[in-house]
């Protein structure tokens, strides 16, 4: 936010609490995906179940947030700065709300596995999701800091997460090709993948919008990109 | 194309320095909003660019202002020819007490812009439509300006700005006075104005600087902060005082 305040202090609270809306939604993002990774990879119930539960909180957490946008922009007509706080508030909510709702179902497939997945696969699904939560982490600390190298640090990781997805893909088909009882663990663990790597896309949509915020402009040209995911298995 | 150019501008009233070097384009078909909080100087520029400023004794202004290439604060300037070419409005309608005919029929008669009954009364009807009264007070036009209502003697006001044909038009504050709807239909006017004409708007408004203009300078204790497309200054201002006024940051 900007240095000084407004002479209105009531607008100036507004906004705090618009942001310090974000930062909780923020949070509570980070802490399912967190959770929902534990309850796949490790197979917990419990972690799974509180993803589950817990999502409805990041869903209010977004109506309110466009509540606030709405008022903001109907009492106060934001501008510059403000303007920008508010639009980036309403867009980077909508895209939390979307990662909230892949971690749930990250957690329902979880809970939905018979098998024991084999070392290799799990490693695999640790390694994509580590960065994808590093990506999460950093764009919310961006936003903190306001902070536009930051931004541009996850814009440029995405192409990582597109190249450890494919690794992944690869994993499963291998696991789905090895016994026709692994067909329905298999195919969860490809919505898994595709899932965790979605995250990524949402997260770095919001470090897009955070470069906005900070600079007041849009970055440009395509998102870096890594190699398309190769579901069959041969190259 | 550039209409305007102040080149180094500095305002004094007596001893005390109102504008600082102020050095600002303005383009021609286009509005300029002017927006600043009271005493940066806005309004005294405005009176700059039609030598308003003359008639105020220990007013002094150095600097140059081209309309047209021309320096309008040059010896040979000819101050009632300048002010045909640069009309004005101001914050209060100031109808004349006379008819609405006279009131629009006044500038093309001293000019001697009407060669006939018809044609003025064309002149008067044109700048009445284009005014966006014509239809109000086409039956009533021998009745005095100043029975209209608010919304309506502004506008007459700027029918009588623009019969005499002006190549700009400034704006000081012209719907400070006015209800919201007297207000929008300004605005509108001010849109249909800028196709034959250049407008320089200052307002307290910044929602009406926004509205209207398409550029805009910000004026702050004297000095010209910060001037750019108005997207630009609404949306990502360069400085960080254009950013604490438009926002209602100002300490």
């Amino acid at each position: 936010m900007a240095e000084t305040q407004h002479t209105v202090k009531s607008y100036e609270e507004e906004l705090k609490n618009l942001n310090s809306n974000i930062v909780k939604m923020g949070s509570a993002c980070e802490e399912a995906l967190g959770k929902a990774i534990v309850a796949i990879t490790t197979r917990n119930a419990d972690h799974a179940e509180e993803v589950i539960k817990d999502d409805e909180k990041i869903d209010k957490f977004e109506s309110l947030i466009e509540q606030q946008v709405v008022n903001l922009i109907a009492l106060r007509q934001p501008m510059a700065i403000d303007l920008r706080e508010t639009v980036t508030a309403l867009k980077m909510s909508s895209d939390l709300e979307r990662i909230g709702d892949l971690a749930k179902n990250i957690s329902k497939r979880s809970l939905l596995l018979n098998e024991t997945l084999p070392k290799k696969l799990v490693d695999c699904l640790i390694r994509l999701s580590s960065s994808v939560q590093k990506q999460l982490k950093t764009t919310l600390d961006s936003y903190l800091e306001r902070s536009a190298s930051m931004a541009i640090d996850v814009w440029e990781g995405d192409e990582k997460i597109d190249d450890l997805t494919n690794e992944c893909m690869q994993e499963v088909v291998k696991y789905l090709k090895e016994t026709e009882k692994n067909l329905s663990d298999g195919t969860h663990l490809l919505f898994v993948t595709k899932n965790i790597e979605r995250i990524g896309d949402h997260t770095t949509n919001v470090a897009e919008q955070i470069y906005f915020l900070v600079k007041g402009e849009y970055l440009e040209g395509d998102r870096p990109k890594g190699s398309e995911p190769i579901v069959t298995g041969e190259k | 194309m550039i209409k305007i150019k102040a080149k180094d501008v500095d305002v004094f009233y007596g001893k005390k320095q109102a504008l600082y070097n102020i050095s600002l384009d303005i383009e021609e078909n286009q509005v300029t909003a002017l927006i600043g909080p009271s005493g940066c100087g806005k309004s005294t520029f405005l009176r700059c660019l039609n030598r308003m400023n003359d008639v105020i004794d220990i007013c002094n202004v150095k600097g140059e202002i081209l309309i047209n290439d021309f320096n309008i604060n040059d010896k040979s300037c000819d101050v009632v020819r300048l002010r045909e070419k640069i009309g004005m409005v101001f914050q209060k309608p100031n109808p004349f007490p006379k008819t609405l005919y006279e009131n629009v029929s006044y500038g093309p008669t001293i000019h001697g812009m009407a060669q006939s009954k018809q044609e003025m009364d064309e002149i008067v009807e044109t700048s009445l439509k284009k005014a966006a009264l014509w239809e109000e007070v086409k039956d009533r036009l021998h009745e005095p300006g100043t029975g209209l209502s608010g919304g309506q003697q502004q506008r007459l006001c700027i029918a009588r700005a623009i019969s005499v044909r002006p190549e700009v038009i400034l704006m000081d504050e012209p719907c400070s006075a006015l209800d919201p709807i007297a207000t929008a239909q300004i605005e509108e006017l001010i849109d249909e104005l800028k196709k034959e004409h250049t407008i320089i708007i200052v307002t307290h408004s910044m929602a009406q600087a926004a509205r209207v203009s398409q550029n805009t300078g910000f004026f702050h204790l004297g000095h010209l902060i910060e001037h750019g497309p108005t997207d630009k200054i609404f949306k990502n201002p360069d400085n960080t005082k254009t950013q604490d006024y438009i926002t209602g940051r100002f300490g």
